[in-house]
């Protein structure tokens, strides 16, 4: 029996070239599609699988409920909050890491990076690998410093560093540091980037005399560890009371702390999908590999049902010699394990070669790895193959049903019955319907895209250079006046000033309420606004619009904050604010002239509005435009980023004059600019990166479609050349039966567009509302999209078509 | 061997209700050589289906060796066929995609409990029929008569104990027709049991009994001299 399904799984190649290369194609696809798809789920929910430790960990996220605020998970926690929390639960397992800016001096070259903060516990409590030194005692020392094996190599030349010694600059000053241990390099799919690690200090806490136990700020990543989910459960239900009890009148008397932040534990393992938007793009291109498959899977059991028909013969030939049902079944079954076997090599062998290119289109870095991923591998198979057999069941038992009397004393071919052909129709109904439903999601995807890459954003995002570097703690006041000056003093500079509202950067983000006269002072009820210092000129300078009022101007006295100085304030001084139009909204003024020169409470300062600014979207297109307060300081100190404005001269140019300014002012400190485009190309890149995924599936779908409407349509034309050489001696034109031939594949295409619209209307919509910037769904997406299926049908059909209907009729009336 | 009781069968479709066969009384004695014959369209392939199991009749009995074949089950019947049957048809009906050696190997494959070397009695079948040269041919590369042969061969490989032949003939030319009738005649000379449908006359008259049919009845049942 293993030889003749072996033969007759051979010979389906090399006797019927064209069926089996199509069958293999189609279904190797779906595969290679399918086995990709799955890499980059495995990807995405394996972040942190790194730690062996990862079931047993949590992190501490915080939701806000802050009127006009979105109140999703934000993964991060107060600074002292493990000590709190250790106070009332002393039981508690915690770590933490607090990320900070950190220059690394390797001789007269200064390096950016970022430095971890963690207790010493870190490496123990996530059991981070180590290729050299202890990981119970390395950071016991504060003058310790542990590095990643990449970071040791960049400094050292070397993995083998433990003993070297690095010099870094941070808030503690300047100082040298042991190395005590090197990390293994931890795999791509980590949120936690280990590269520099540090013992958390008391010095460094002293620091933060503002926010370290400042109810509501968010500084760094808390880890709690229990042994069994129920502890964590048991925590998580004691969280409001215990954010109640020590929040206790800080957010106002009378005011709950659960009533407007909740504390989450949110396991290690969902960590990096804990925005649903992230995770909701995750599972639908798990989706789009599953339906790859099935589309795949549609091919196999319709090519193999239609060549069910021609195999008929065969079957009552076998049954007539003794066959039973069973042992027929057995052996179609056989012959689809051994196609399913062998498309899935191939399927696998286009997956390694694309991987590169899949990898380029999603911005990804997916490998495999046969020594680690075989039982991953295996297991995929298992699907494949198990999905694969159930398909087959079908084209099985129409086989192996067919009737040797009745076959063997018709000189026809049996077609598989009424119900056979129905369901090829539906099959291929079922497919178009997905091709339809993925090009109109395509092109809604393409033109959102469009759209937030090149809407108008409230400000100008051209030839705007932002310098990160000013903010860095060993910037003092004159290196920023000083940068300043030379840059102004710069050909093509036409602006430049200081501020810490930055287009795409979230780092330092700032909510306090605003509360009219007469309105009561509550932090549940006042409007939230998210606020910023801005230096002379900002306005102008980003392009964002006057509405009402005037901009700040430093001849105003009363236009300069209080923020920033660290110098008793008058409680009776009034401070000049500006507010965006959606400030004016929720303040409930009717205009933004109504605004202008009314006064409320702010931060314990009265401030009076003297202008209104237009709303300018800085963030994700995704989140809502903040409501916003900006204050003015002509110096500004408070995580200040240099803003410059150039025109006439290409980007590179520029960048490289502002660096050669910046080495003669702060050559300690290194460098490090950004244009506008690239800081909020930031929000863009994945959602582009996975409209480019979804597209190369969706691209593959329609091919598997079309592989299948091509070989339906070889198969029909094929048995249908009598009837057409007899149409044609009865004087058919040849462009009569090519449209007889492709008409007939056109029906299930409509009847496929029919049921996808409203499908990829609802999908589409769903996507889109996730935007708070989103463009309406256009009727052209679903027209283009059903023209494109169509053409690709008729492209599909119509050579064959053609082919069939120039054969001349006394040939077709002898091909059966 | 073989005994039909008052077999008929009926064919109904949504209007017409056709008499392919109706109480066919016949009695085959293990080693005769019967030709059946009658004009196209009486019930010849018919019976000769239901002969072969292939074809179930709507009523009556069909003693095989003294069972009721009428009663087996589907699976029971393939087993009937593979241990006890060889088929020879008009249009060879060899499978395409397999060699002549493959093909003739299909009529042991199904055998249950089939010991012993295949290639031994594949090779003695086509030793027989003359077509040994031809066995890593694929079907299309044969002459019309070449195939038939293979044909034989397949029926043959398994030593049925009957064989039923359907017009082994009819496609063939003057010359490859007496040879495959001369194959036929010896594998009855060998001991074979062998019921033939034929519309030729002289081919008829080669068999050691003649049965006509007429209408799905059966008129003559004639035995011959040879």
């Amino acid at each position: 029996m293993l030889r003749s399904i072996f033969i007759a799984f051979w010979r389906s190649f090399t006797r019927h070239p064209l069926y089996g290369g199509l069958n293999l194609l189609g279904l190797s696809l779906g595969i290679a599609v399918f086995i990709a798809l799955s890499l980059l789920v495995r990807f995405e929910t394996g972040y942190e699988s790194w730690s062996p430790e990862r079931a047993k960990i949590y992190t501490v996220g915080t939701r806000y409920f802050f009127p006009g605020m979105t109140d999703e998970v934000r993964i991060g926690a107060m600074g002292g909050l493990t000590e709190e929390l250790k106070a009332s639960y002393p039981q508690l397992v915690t770590v933490r890491d607090w990320s900070n800016p950190v220059t690394v001096h390797k001789g007269s070259e200064v390096y950016a990076e970022q430095i971890e903060l963690v207790d010493p516990e870190f490496f123990t409590f996530f059991g981070v690998p180590m290729r050299e030194g202890d990981a119970a005692s390395a950071l016991n020392d504060p003058g310790s410093v542990v590095i990643s094996e990449e970071k040791a190599r960049k400094y050292f030349g070397t993995a083998d560093a433990v003993g070297k010694t690095l010099t870094l600059s941070d808030a503690e000053g300047r100082k040298p540091y042991v190395v005590s241990a090197v990390m293994r390099d931890l795999p791509k799919n980590a949120d936690l980037k280990l590269g520099l690690m540090r013992r958390i200090t008391p010095q460094r806490t002293a620091m933060e005399p503002d926010t370290w136990h400042h109810w509501g700020s968010v500084q760094l990543m808390a880890f709690l560890k229990f042994n069994d989910p129920a502890e964590a459960r048991a925590l998580q239900a004691q969280m409001d009371a215990f954010t109640d009890r020590q929040v206790g009148d800080s957010f106002g008397p009378g005011t709950k702390g659960s009533s407007l932040m909740k504390l989450v534990l949110v396991p290690l393992a969902d960590m990096h999908l804990i925005d649903p938007k992230q995770k909701a793009a995750i599972v639908t291109l798990g989706l789009v590999g599953v339906v790859a498959l099935g589309l795949a899977l549609i091919n196999y059991v319709n090519l193999a049902t239609a060549r069910a028909g021609l195999r008929a013969r065969e079957v009552a030939v076998r049954k007539t010699l003794g066959a039973r049902p069973s042992a027929l079944r057995l052996q179609f079954l056989g012959e689809a394990l051994l196609t399913l076997l062998v498309a899935f090599i191939v399927g696998l062998s286009l997956v390694e070669l694309t991987l590169p290119l899949i990898n380029a289109a999603g911005g990804l870095s997916l490998a495999l790895d046969y020594m680690k991923d075989g039982v991953w591998l295996a297991g995929l198979l298992g699907v494949v193959v198990l999905a694969g057999l159930v398909a087959a069941l079908y084209p099985a038992f129409a086989l192996s049903a067919f009737k040797p009397a009745q076959v063997l004393a018709s000189s026809r071919t049996p077609a598989g019955g009424r119900l056979g052909m129905r369901l090829r129709e539906g099959l291929v109904i079922l497919q178009f319907a997905a091709v339809v439903m993925a090009f109109t999601l395509m092109l809604g995807f393409i033109k959102q895209i469009e759209h937030i890459q090149s809407a108008d954003l409230g400000f100008k995002r051209d030839g705007l250079l932002l310098v990160n570097s000013i903010r860095d703690v060993n910037i003092n006041a004159a290196q920023r006046e000083g940068f300043q000056a030379a840059v102004r003093a710069l050909s093509n500079v036409t602006a430049v000033t200081l501020a810490n509202a930055i287009p795409g950067d979230q780092s330092n983000v700032n909510n306090s309420n605003i509360v009219l006269p007469g309105q009561r002072d509550k932090l549940t009820e006042s409007p939230t606004v998210n606020w910023s210092v801005v230096g002379p000129g900002y306005f102008e300078l980003i392009g964002i619009k006057l509405l009402a009022g005037r901009y700040f101007d430093p001849r105003f006295a009363e236009d300069q904050t209080w923020v920033g100085s660290h110098a008793e304030s008058d409680p009776k001084r009034v401070t000049n604010i500006i507010v965006s139009r959606l400030a004016v909204q929720r303040l409930g003024f009717k205009t933004p002239q109504a605004a202008v020169g009314q006064t409320a409470r702010f931060a314990d300062h009265t401030v009076r509005i003297v202008g209104v600014v237009e709303d300018a979207r800085f963030y994700h297109p995704s989140e809502p435009i903040p409501a916003k307060l900006y204050m003015f300081d002509a110096h500004v100190s408070y995580n200040p980023v240099g803003f410059v404005r150039y025109a006439g001269v290409s980007e590179s140019v520029m960048r490289e004059r502002l660096r050669k300014v910046w080495r003669q002012i702060a050559p300690d400190v290194p460098f490090e600019v950004t244009s506008a485009y690239e800081n909020l190309d930031k929000y863009y890149k994945p959602e582009r990166d996975r409209s480019n995924l979804f597209g190369v599936g969706a691209g593959v779908a329609a091919l598997i479609g079309c592989i299948g409407l091509y070989g339906m349509a070889a198969f029909n034309t094929s048995r249908r050349a009598r009837e057409i050489g007899l149409r044609k001696v009865l004087g058919a034109s040849r462009g009569q039966v090519v449209r007889l031939l492709t008409l007939q594949f056109l029906r299930p295409v409509l009847i496929a567009s029919v049921i996808a619209w409203p499908l990829a209307w609802l999908a589409l919509g769903q996507w889109l509302s996730q935007f708070d910037d989103a463009i309406g769904i256009s009727p052209l997406f679903f027209l283009i999209a059903t023209a494109a299926a169509l053409a690709i049908a008729l492209g599909t059909v119509g050579g064959l078509a053609l082919s069939s209907a120039s054969t001349e009729p006394g040939k077709a009336l002898r091909h059966q | 061997m073989i005994e039909l009781q008052n077999v008929s069968r009926l064919y109904r479709s949504d209007e017409i209700e056709t008499t392919a066969l109706h109480n066919i009384n016949l009695t085959i004695r293990q080693g005769e050589f019967v030709a059946i014959m009658g004009p196209s369209g009486c019930g010849k392939s018919t019976l000769l289906n239901t002969l072969g199991t292939i074809d179930r009749p709507t009523s009556g009995a069909y003693l095989f060796n003294g069972v009721d074949l009428a009663r087996l089950s589907e699976a029971k019947l393939a087993q009937h066929r593979a241990r006890h049957l060889g088929f020879i048809f008009q249009s060879f009906n060899l499978v395409d995609d397999l060699t002549i050696y493959e093909n003739i190997e299909l009529g042991l494959l199904y055998r249950q409990g089939q010991k012993g070397s295949r290639r031994q009695a594949i090779e003695t079948a086509m030793d027989r029929v003359g077509i040994a040269h031809r066995a890593r041919h694929f079907p299309h590369q044969l002459s019309g008569g070449q195939q038939q042969r293979a044909a034989i061969a397949r029926a043959i490989v398994g030593n049925p104990d009957l064989i039923l032949a359907d017009e082994p003939t009819g496609n063939l030319d003057t010359e490859n027709g007496a040879q495959v009738m001369d194959i036929l005649k010896g594998l009855n000379a060998s001991g074979a049991t062998i019921i033939m449908v034929t519309h030729s006359p002289s081919h008829a008259d080669q068999a050691s009994r003649r049965v006509d049919i007429l209408d799905g009845q059966l008129v003559a049942s004639v035995a011959q001299m040879l």
